[in-house]
């Protein structure tokens, strides 16, 4: 998908923006107020718009105009300045802006309620949809419909910037689902807000879906099949998270089942060894449709346009080659599933319940309790859908690397998507990047802007290797201003900001910080003597034994031992943080002063 | 996916807690993310790295167990098997399809049943005997081959430096 990103382009900010926006519009109310003043107003138009209508006439309406100024009633008022202000362009141009002024408001305060402060990656993950959005239906209202009139441009753009304003939301829920999948306590809350937040999503293009139906009904199939394929798309993404989210939600709910009562009643495991199929057919549906559509629509645009030698159609011609690949890519990938699953079920059987109970340990992926599995010939038993999604990507018993005679001619491993790739980065990794625009103004003069177009996946934070050197280059730059940070760090952030500049300004307002443990460090370094806060007794000296001196440090301290505090799993994620910590700090503490007693006792015996 | 990778990091966050091998910790640093771990590794005894105690992070894929995590010192380190930016080149960290220096024998990599503990230990292994077939660092290679005294000085100095004790 092409995407256009203007980065630094001098956007003002939310507040600016509103206060001039509702400054216009206030303007353009006392114009209207103003121009309704004037009984004349409705004449003149008349006159312009009827150039050919006899005089008397106008003056017969004139006359009634007079008649009725005074009693206008207020309703007749705001219908009068409405007139005049869907007459005036600017008027007009003014309304609109307050329309996507509101919209933003609305959907600042969603972010607000719904996702708190977003992080780094979303925001850029915004901004990349948004300048593509924009970029993309630039071309669609200019290259493809070839819009006559400014009616028609006004519709498309309220019918897309609402779309858009959705689609940025559902983006939004989406990289938020994903990142809350990360973690093991998220407040169920959250949970509850984000889901709602989709389903309204999805409400809403339900309605926006019968809109469009309502709209081709009247107007013809082939607008109709513009708007409906945005929208259905938009349902079929959406929907794709919510059954996502559900069977994550699912998933964390057998888990604290199965934390409170490890022996957990059978029933669920039977569903757990369901589960794998069904995630992965939903996951095949649902990206399979949601690319056939894009596919067809793109065709569509295509073959409508009629103009095929124009930059319009070059760079739908270059998404649609992409989503072919994509669609390829995915049936290759399938494939190689079913081909799996049928050499699983016919070479290996299932565990005889005599084996597993001969065997009572668990899964040796997935660590869990196994109730049924299948044995590979070396006698290794694996949960059915953990061997599955393993051998996808390998072809030996996972525990003593017996080669499995698996060899599959549809796919080798090369064809199939390597996992290997897939790091932190649920998408695949895409090589060969299609810039064909690329200029970056703070080379030049440090005010210009820069910006580029490129061919690349949605959703995809990934930069080419061209592109890494130039950042590392740039890393290498700030790194000469701060040598305390690490380089990968500075580079990070520099992917997301693409300017020194800015970095340096993260860098100094806080922003960008090292991680922790280089604070940790600098601390020890530039305070030597907070060793000996602790208590001489936590260190085992030669002298005494080990036992004893342990003993006494508990005593001097009761809580925070490490011997201690690693006895004991905290049910509460901040309780472990705070455990992990003292823990780390105590380790490096006792081997401090190991280092200096050490020290010590060598310079003694050589002296 | 990551349901079941956040289940078996928090089986195994646990076990290390109850059970910690000697001289390593290991956790999540913030639990919102639990593909990002901090640990703890105590340079063994008996080699130049002896007493160190040597920060690394972890960073898991999200289809873990399935890939290896990625590790990567925080603190400068000179070792043979470690790149200048802190990354560990060992083999129980490639995933069974690459081998980028083509010397390994797929035995000695990743598989799920390889975990967080495994890979530090191996770690700890590592730094008392050097791999210097694998050049992750060339200079610290061939230093650690001709002029090994040189090496236990610099190693010197990185403990002392992570115990934050000047020179």
């Amino acid at each position: 998908m092409p995407l256009s990103r203007f980065d630094r382009v001098p956007l003002p900010n939310l507040k600016t923006y509103t206060f001039l926006s509702v400054l216009a519009l206030s303007g353009c109310v006392y114009f209207a107020k103003e121009a309704i003043k004037d009984p004349d107003w409705n004449i003149q138009d008349k006159v312009q718009h009827q150039n050919s209508r006899q005089r008397d006439e106008t003056f017969n309406i004139s006359s009634a105009n007079d008649t009725s100024d005074s009693e206008r009633s207020l309703k007749q008022w705001v219908s009068d300045m409405s007139a005049v202000m869907t007459r005036e362009p600017i008027c007009v141009w003014v309304l609109i802006n307050m329309a996507i002024c509101w919209l933003i408001l609305v959907g600042r305060c969603i972010q607000r309620m719904v996702f708190g402060d977003l992080r780094v990656s979303e925001h850029q993950h915004l901004k990349d949809k948004f300048w593509n959005f924009v970029f993309y239906k630039f071309i669609f209202v200019f290259g493809v419909i070839n819009v006559q009139y400014v009616e028609e441009v006004l519709l498309w753009c309220s019918w897309f910037a609402l779309l858009g304003f959705l689609q940025l939301i559902a983006q939004l829920a989406k990289d938020r689902f994903e990142y809350l999948s990360f973690s093991a306590s998220t407040p169920i809350w959250s949970h509850v807000k984000l889901m709602g937040l989709l389903t309204g999503i999805f409400v809403i293009s339900s309605f926006m879906l019968l809109v469009a139906i309502f709209v081709g009904y009247f107007i013809g199939f082939n607008t109709f099949a513009f708007m409906s394929a945005e929208v259905i798309l938009l349902s079929i993404r959406t929907l794709h998270v919510i059954l996502r989210y559900g069977l994550h939600l699912y998933d964390i709910r057998t888990e604290d089942a199965s934390g409170v009562n490890p022996t957990s009643p059978s029933g669920s495991e039977k569903v757990w060894e369901k589960r794998g199929p069904i995630t992965y057919y939903t996951e095949l549906v649902f990206e399979l449709s949601a690319l056939s559509i894009d596919f067809l629509h793109h065709i569509h645009m295509l073959l409508w346009s009629n103009i095929f030698l124009s930059m319009a159609s070059l760079v739908i011609c270059m998404q649609l080659r992409y989503l072919f690949q994509e669609m390829q890519r995915r049936i290759k990938k399938h494939r190689n599933y079913l081909w799996v699953r049928n050499h699983l079920e016919q070479n290996y059987p299932m565990a005889s319940s005599e084996e597993l109970s001969e065997n009572s340990d668990n899964c040796a992926i997935c660590w869990e309790n196994m109730d049924c599995a299948r044995k590979l010939p070396c006698g290794h038993l694996f949960h059915n859908t953990c061997l599955q999604s393993w051998l996808e990507q390998d072809t030996s018993c996972p525990t003593c690397r017996f080669a499995l005679s698996i060899q599959n001619p549809s796919s080798s491993r090369m064809d199939a998507p390597p996992h290997d790739l897939q790091q932190d980065n649920q998408q695949p990794i895409r090589r060969e990047l299609n810039h064909f625009f690329h200029f970056d103004g703070s080379r030049y003069v440090s005010w210009l802007p820069s910006f580029f177009v490129e061919v690349r996946p949605p959703q995809l934070m990934r930069t080419s290797d061209v592109q890494n050197s130039q950042l590392d280059a740039m890393g290498r730059q700030v790194q000469q201003l701060f040598p305390n940070l690490p380089l990968s760090t500075i580079v990070d952030d520099l992917r997301n900001t693409r300017s020194v500049e800015v970095t340096i300004e993260n860098v100094l307002d806080g922003r960008l910080v090292a991680p922790s443990i280089f604070h940790e460090r600098n601390d020890h370094a530039s305070s030597p003597s907070s060793s000996t806060v602790l208590p001489q007794s936590s260190v085992p000296s030669p002298s005494a034994p080990s036992s004893s001196s342990s003993t006494r440090w508990e005593a001097a301290n009761p809580v925070e031992t490490e011997d201690n505090v690693a006895g004991r799993f905290s049910k509460s994620p901040e309780e472990r943080e705070r455990i992990l910590h003292k823990r780390m700090e105590h380790l490096i503490q006792t081997a401090r002063k190991r280092y200096i007693d050490k020290q010590h006792s060598s310079t003694e015996t050589h002296s | 996916m990551a349901g079941s990778a956040v289940r078996r990091l928090l089986a195994e966050y646990k076990q290390l807690t109850l059970n910690p091998p000697e001289g390593i910790i290991a956790g999540p640093i913030d639990e919102d993310n639990f593909f990002e771990w901090e640990a703890l590794i105590t340079g063994p005894e008996g080699t130049c790295f002896e007493g160190g105690v040597f920060p690394a992070k972890l960073i898991f894929p999200r289809d873990y167990p399935l890939s290896p995590p990625k590790m990567q010192f925080t603190c400068e380190m000179f070792h043979p098997n470690i790149y200048s930016d802190g990354r560990v080149c060992i083999s129980i960290l490639h995933a069974p399809g690459d081998d980028p220096m083509g010397y390994e024998s797929s035995a000695e990599r990743w598989s799920p049943v390889q975990s967080v503990e495994k890979i530090l230990l191996s770690v700890v292994s590592m730094l008392a005997e050097p791999n210097d077939e694998s050049g992750a660092n060339v200079d610290a290679a061939k230093m650690w081959r001709e002029n090994r005294d040189e090496f236990n000085k610099i190693a010197e100095r990185i403990v002392r430096r992570t115990l934050g004790i000047p020179a």
